[in-house]
C-alpha cells in the first residue's frame, strides 16, 4: 500500500483550503455608494459642476 | 483609492444626446442642432442602462446632453430612475422646459434642475447661445420654482458675457436658485475651436473673481456660490490625487475616463455597469492615462483633443 498517496492528497486538500481562505480574505469589502458622498465629488469637477 | 472601495459609481453623468436646439459658442460637447451622434443609444438600449444603474444601486444620476429635453424618451428615463429612488439632476438650457415638464419632474426625487443663464441681456445671451431666448430660459427657471423644484444656475464665462456675471448672480438669487455655479471657460469642444474669440482676458478673470468674492460675502446664506476649483486643470489635479467616483457616459454608451482627456475605457452597450466600473478603476492605474492627466494639468491646450475619443487598450471596447 502506498501511504504517500493519502499524504499527498491531504497536503493538496490543505493547500486548496488555504488558497480558498486566502481568496476569501482578499475579496474586497464593497461599499454601496451613498448619496451623501456625492456632492463633494461633483463640485470638485468643474466640467460636471457648471457645463 | 476611494474608487476601489465602491461597488459602483456615486454619480453617473449621462449625456443622453449630442443633439441640441442651440449652437452655443462655448459648448464643451460640440452640440448643436442636427448634431446627434451616430450610434446614440436608442430608447430600449437607454432603458437597459437605466436597469443597470438601478441594479447597481447608483444613488445619483445627472441627465444632460446636448440638450436632454430634445430626446423623445427623456421623461421615460427620468421617471424610471426616479421611481426606483435614484436621485436626479437635470441639466437643461431651459428652452423647452415648461410647466408641464416641471410638474412631472416634481413628482420625482430631483435634487437639482440646472439651467444655464449665460447673460442677463437678451442680445448677449443670443450672441453666446445662437438660437436661444433668455426670456424662455427665465420662464423655465420660474416654472421649475413654481413646481417646487430646486433650481441651480450656471454661467460659462466668455469674452462676450463675463461683464454681466454680477447681474446674473443677482438674477439667480431673485429667481430662487439655491446655487450658482461658474468657473473658468474650458478649452474643450466648440470653445476650443473658437478659443481666440472667446477666452476672457486676465483682467476680465480678475474682475470676475473680485465679483465672486464680494458676492460670496454679500449674499451669505441666501444662495450657494460655487466657483472652486476654478479651472478644469485644478479639478484634474484633484482627480489625479484621488480619482472621482463618477462615471461619464457618452451618448453612444461609451464611458470616458475624464472629461478633459479623449480616453474611453468601456462600452455600456456591450458591458455591464459593473464591468465598466472595473474598467474605469483600471484606467486610473494605467500609466498612459496617468501620464496624459499630468500633461493635461500642465497644458490646458491639450484639452482641445478631449472629444477625439480614443479607446484604451485595457478595455473590452
Amino acid at each position: 500500500m502506498d501511504d504517500s498517496k493519502g499524504t499527498n492528497e491531504a497536503i493538496v486538500q490543505g493547500q486548496q483550503a488555504n488558497n480558498e481562505k486566502v481568496a476569501r480574505n482578499q475579496k474586497p469589502v464593497w461599499e454601496t455608494p451613498k448619496l451623501e458622498d456625492v456632492s463633494e465629488q461633483v463640485m470638485a469637477q468643474p466640467y460636471i459642476r457648471f457645463t | 483609492m476611494r474608487i476601489d472601495q465602491l461597488r459602483a459609481p456615486l454619480l453617473v453623468t449621462w449625456q443622453l444626446t449630442r443633439n441640441c436646439d442651440l449652437a452655443c459658442l462655448h459648448c464643451c460637447t460640440e452640440s448643436a442642432p442636427g448634431k446627434r451622434l451616430p450610434g446614440e443609444l436608442d430608447a430600449d438600449e437607454a432603458m437597459q442602462l437605466v436597469r443597470g444603474i438601478i441594479d447597481h444601486q447608483v444613488p445619483y444620476v445627472m441627465l444632460c446632453g446636448g440638450e436632454p429635453l430634445v430626446v423623445p424618451h427623456f421623461l421615460v428615463i427620468a421617471e424610471a430612475l426616479g421611481a426606483a429612488g435614484v436621485q436626479l439632476k437635470i441639466e437643461t438650457n431651459g428652452q423647452r422646459f415648461d410647466a408641464q415638464i416641471a410638474e412631472r419632474l416634481a413628482r420625482l426625487p430631483v435634487r437639482s434642475v440646472q439651467i444655464s443663464l449665460d447673460a442677463d441681456s437678451e442680445d448677449v445671451y443670443r450672441r453666446q447661445r445662437p438660437g436661444g431666448s433668455l426670456a424662455k430660459a427665465h420662464a423655465a427657471c420660474e416654472a421649475a420654482r413654481a413646481a417646487g423644484l430646486p433650481l441651480e444656475i450656471t454661467f460659462a464665462p466668455t469674452r462676450l458675457n463675463i461683464d454681466q456675471i454680477e447681474a446674473v448672480i443677482e438674477r439667480a438669487r431673485t429667481l430662487g436658485a439655491f446655487r450658482f455655479n461658474t468657473g473658468k471657460l474650458m478649452r474643450i469642444g466648440t470653445a476650443a475651436r473658437l478659443w481666440n474669440k472667446l477666452e476672457p482676458s486676465t483682467e476680465q478673470y480678475r474682475n470676475m473673481l473680485d465679483v465672486l468674492q464680494r458676492q460670496a460675502t454679500a449674499i451669505e446664506d441666501s444662495m450657494e456660490l460655487c466657483y472652486l476649483p476654478f479651472s478644469i486643470e485644478d479639478g484634474l489635479r484633484r482627480s489625479f490625487e484621488e480619482p472621482p467616483a463618477t462615471m461619464l457616459v457618452l451618448p453612444d454608451g461609451r464611458v470616458k475616463v475624464t472629461a478633459a482627456l479623449p480616453h474611453v475605457c468601456a462600452d455600456l452597450r456591450r458591458q455591464t455597469l459593473a464591468e465598466a466600473w472595473d474598467a474605469y478603476r483600471g484606467a486610473w492605474r494605467d500609466l498612459e492615462v496617468l501620464a496624459e492627466v499630468r500633461h493635461a494639468i500642465a497644458d490646458a491646450s491639450l484639452h482641445s483633443r478631449a472629444n477625439n475619443w480614443k479607446v484604451l487598450a485595457l478595455a473590452n471596447v
